[in-house]
């Protein structure tokens, strides 16, 4: 049973575009070994908030303190059209500091990951270029891993594999917290939080127990 | 500092996988330049025209056809290379954040990104002069390389600046052309009457574009142009870099790692 201790904390974080205030105040505390959802409305702050805490925007104010390596798949798939799927992956290993490639080439495995190594992600379709941004954001095995709307372009295996992964590294005590706009995947997760008005403002316990996992995409 | 070089290695070779998938600029350096260097040559007329080189403070008198040959040149190199730092700067905006946020050094990204602009400068600088050379006899061809070397470095500078504040390839490449036709343009006596004015020592080209005259009608180097050409150079670069710096920097977690006491 994994400690309750939070590898993720946020606490009051506030942020605003040109005046306009996105988060009010959002407090969160992320467990190890759990799979957190957001679910909120088209403009809800869903983004903000996970680039807040992904470090790729500063907060206007409140903190966020995370407790290991984070990996973050951004919504748009954040990939170069001048470099193969080889050269992607090649460039993460040395920006992450890894060894080899063996954690990638599972989880592609994981994921089917189709495509050819030497293709350009312009020639993927934007299923195949959703799983090489996702193994991106995998790849050093991070213990606490933001997901923005992951499976937007999956199909339905696909779909299933993803939280086939998700429950890997839930097991293995890594934390996820996936950002979606719509909530059919709430009997998948642990806990569910609704951003609504800038704030969480609901919390939804749900029952992960093996049965009753059946969704859509 | 072992993963600092390997990091600055992948980085550089990153960057020159993206120059080099640049085709149409690629095609432009190939085709375009000596198309440029030989047709202004051949179609300006030959008649002799004053040009104050005041960096040296003598007045010389150039060729109208050798004068268009070097204010092209420089045009052309000024385009190219800040067109190509433009656009795998702004291409790469998203891609380099990520990368940075995830751990890799924003310094290598950096340092290959300065790499990258004086191999391309000192490439297309050498490229041209050969081509100049061929058309006709230049006094000193190592300084018109500098030369125009110093001009391709400044405006890839201003490339780099530009990809922090425009989004789309094509207002970059208008705005480079603007700024350069502009800077050339005042400095040419068949353009400018007023060229030999003391206000053309401000703009970015004065100091390439005295040097080249320097290089094909003196046999001094005009120590008195380096000043300029070198501040233009690192202002721009400076500004180009800072840009980028600030536009891929990652935002560390407010606090520390998460503790039982926090």
């Amino acid at each position: 049973m994994p400690s309750d201790e939070p590898v993720l904390r946020v606490r009051d974080v506030r942020k605003s575009y040109r005046g306009r205030p996105v988060l009010h105040g959002v407090d969160l505390d992320l467990p190890p070994g759990r799979v957190v959802g957001i679910v909120g409305e088209n403009g809800a702050g869903k983004t903000t908030l996970l680039r807040v805490l992904a470090g790729d925007l500063r907060p206007d104010g409140g903190s966020v303190r995370h407790g290991g390596r984070i990996g973050h798949c951004p919504q748009e798939t954040v990939l170069h059209d001048a470099f193969t799927v080889e050269q992607h992956l090649r460039f993460f290993q040395v920006a992450y500091g890894l060894e080899s490639l063996c954690r990638a080439e599972e989880l592609m495995e994981a994921l089917r990951f189709s495509g050819s190594r030497q293709a350009r992600p312009a020639t993927l379709s934007g299923g195949t270029r959703q799983k090489l941004n996702l193994v991106l954001a995998l790849m050093h095995d991070p213990d606490v891993l933001l997901l923005d709307e992951p499976y937007q372009g999956f199909d339905w295996e696909t779909y299933v594999r993803f939280w086939d992964l998700a429950e890997e590294l839930r097991a293995r005590g890594r934390s996820v917290l996936v950002v979606s706009h719509l909530a059919y995947d709430a009997a998948r997760l642990d806990m569910l939080h609704r951003l609504e008005g800038g704030v969480l403002r609901e919390r939804e316990r749900v029952i992960a127990s093996g049965g009753d996992r059946a969704a859509a995409p | 500092m072992r993963r600092h070089w390997a990091c600055y290695a992948t980085a550089v070779r990153m960057t020159f996988v993206e120059h080099l998938r640049n085709r149409l600029a690629l095609v432009i350096i190939v085709v375009f330049i000596p198309v440029w260097a030989i047709l202004i040559y051949a179609l300006s007329l030959e008649i002799p025209l004053p040009f104050y080189v005041r960096a040296a403070d003598r007045t010389v008198t150039v060729p109208a056809d050798v004068l268009n040959q070097l204010g092209g040149a420089l045009q052309i190199l000024a385009l190219i290379t800040g067109f190509m730092m433009f656009v795998t700067t702004m291409n790469s905006a998203s891609f380099d954040r990520r990368l940075v946020r995830s751990g890799f050094p924003q310094l290598c990204l950096i340092a290959a990104k300065l790499t990258a602009l004086a191999v391309v400068a000192l490439c297309v600088a050498l490229y041209a002069t050969g081509l100049i050379c061929l058309t006709h006899p230049t006094a000193q061809p190592l300084l018109l390389a500098a030369a125009l070397a110093g001009g391709a470095l400044i405006y890839g500078g201003i490339g780099i600046a530009l990809a922090a504040v425009l989004t789309s390839d094509l207002a970059g490449l208008v705005l480079v052309t603007v700024i350069c036709s502009i800077d050339l343009a005042l400095q040419s006596p068949l353009a400018t009457p007023a060229a030999a004015s003391a206000l053309v020592r401000y703009l970015p080209d004065y100091g390439p574009m005295q040097a080249a005259v320097a290089a094909v009608a003196m046999d001094t180097v005009p120590w008195n142009a380096v000043g300029p050409a070198v501040c233009w150079a690192l202002g721009t670069v400076i500004l180009g870099i800072s840009a980028f710096a600030g536009r891929t920097r990652a935002h560390q977690p407010v606090g520390g790692p998460v503790t039982a006491h926090s």
